[in-house]
């Protein structure tokens, strides 16, 4: 009885202290805007891909704008991602994926800079949001696709088909082959989000837990979220890596067809 | 750890993916639980399969990371 009451008024008393680890992802909304009946308000998510945006523009651009011979610091690092991409490209697309450089640079961009955006306090993690990570997967699927029909035309439905398989299994194997390759977009979508909010829903929790322990506790969760801040600009990188490398491969599936 | 996810996201995916389009097979014929069942397992073995071709594809990744080491 005693511990009930004691634990619901501290579920009580947290309520109005305790930090909300979901209170991050919150869409809220700027300027309110209705066309049609469609709320396309800008957000703080629309916010912060702007910002993301005229970040990324500013690196390229301003970055590129002396093409000096000894490259200051913000010519190297827009030198260093444009090499980072070419490589990864030519590595697995070969010279047939250069055309879709731009593409796949500026997907490589956005993704990093959202990322790597929400490891700033106060900031909007836009990549933590399902449906951001999953439009962007959609469209990847979508075009690759129809690349791969414009390419191949019609022989490009023999991507479906495994060699050397006995006519019986055929007909199980092609739906199997067909299932799998739509699963591409759920698997590049989730794959983001989920590692972008499980660490910065960690990152709270462990941060209300510095509060909760108070100065005497506090330290053994401040020294944890130390270390796992930066284990969360790496996440950050690589599943922005991990994004543009698997945009690569598709691009090399619809391309050559192996 | 990220090796890990990407492998089991894949399979996840699989399983989802199959199940959703086996749901809406039955919602459409009226079907209820064949069809959810009969995507359910393929969608498994999509998964199944899509975890294999990524370890395959992570497999030679590392063999050709291994050679330009040695070749160095």
């Amino acid at each position: 009885m005693a511990v009930e009451e004691a634990a619901s008024g501290a579920a009580h008393h947290g309520g109005g202290l305790a930090i909300d680890p979901m209170h991050q992802f919150r869409v809220e909304t700027i300027f309110p805007i209705h066309i049609g009946g469609f709320d396309v308000s800008f957000t703080n998510a629309s916010l912060w891909m702007v910002i993301v945006a005229v970040a990324i523009s500013l690196l390229t651009i301003a970055g590129m704008g002396k093409r000096s011979m000894v490259p200051s610091r913000m010519q190297s690092v827009a030198e260093l991602s444009y090499e980072f991409v070419a490589t990864m490209l030519r590595d697995n697309v070969g010279d047939a994926g250069k055309r879709f450089f731009p593409f796949v640079f500026t997907l490589f961009m956005f993704v990093l800079f959202c990322n790597m955006g929400g490891m700033m306090p106060y900031s909007f993690t836009v990549t933590s949001h399902i449906i951001v990570t999953f439009a962007l997967a959609f469209f990847i699927f979508l075009g690759v696709t129809i690349i791969g029909f414009i390419v191949h035309g019609f022989r490009f439905f023999q991507f479906f088909v495994p060699k050397g398989v006995p006519i019986v299994l055929l007909p199980l194997l092609v739906v199997i082959e067909v299932i799998s390759y739509l699963t591409r977009p759920i698997s590049l979508s989730v794959r983001l989000f989920a590692n972008m909010m499980a660490g910065h829903t960690m990152l709270k929790v462990f941060a209300g837990f510095v509060i909760a322990m108070g100065w005497l506790g506090g330290f053994l969760p401040l020294a944890f979220m130390v270390a796992f801040t930066g284990l969360e600009i790496l996440v950050a990188f690589l599943q922005a890596y991990v994004f543009a490398i698997l945009t690569c491969i598709y691009l090399n599936d619809a391309l050559h067809m192996h | 750890m990220g090796i890990a996810f990407r492998l089991s996201t894949e399979l996840v995916a699989g399983i989802f993916l199959g199940g959703g389009i086996g749901l809406l097979l039955d919602r459409w014929l009226g079907t209820e639980p064949l069809f959810l069942l009969i995507f359910f397992f393929l969608g498994m073995a999509a998964g199944i399969l899509n975890v294999f071709k990524t370890a395959k594809q992570l497999a030679a990744q590392a063999e050709a990371d291994a050679k330009e080491q040695s070749g160095k």
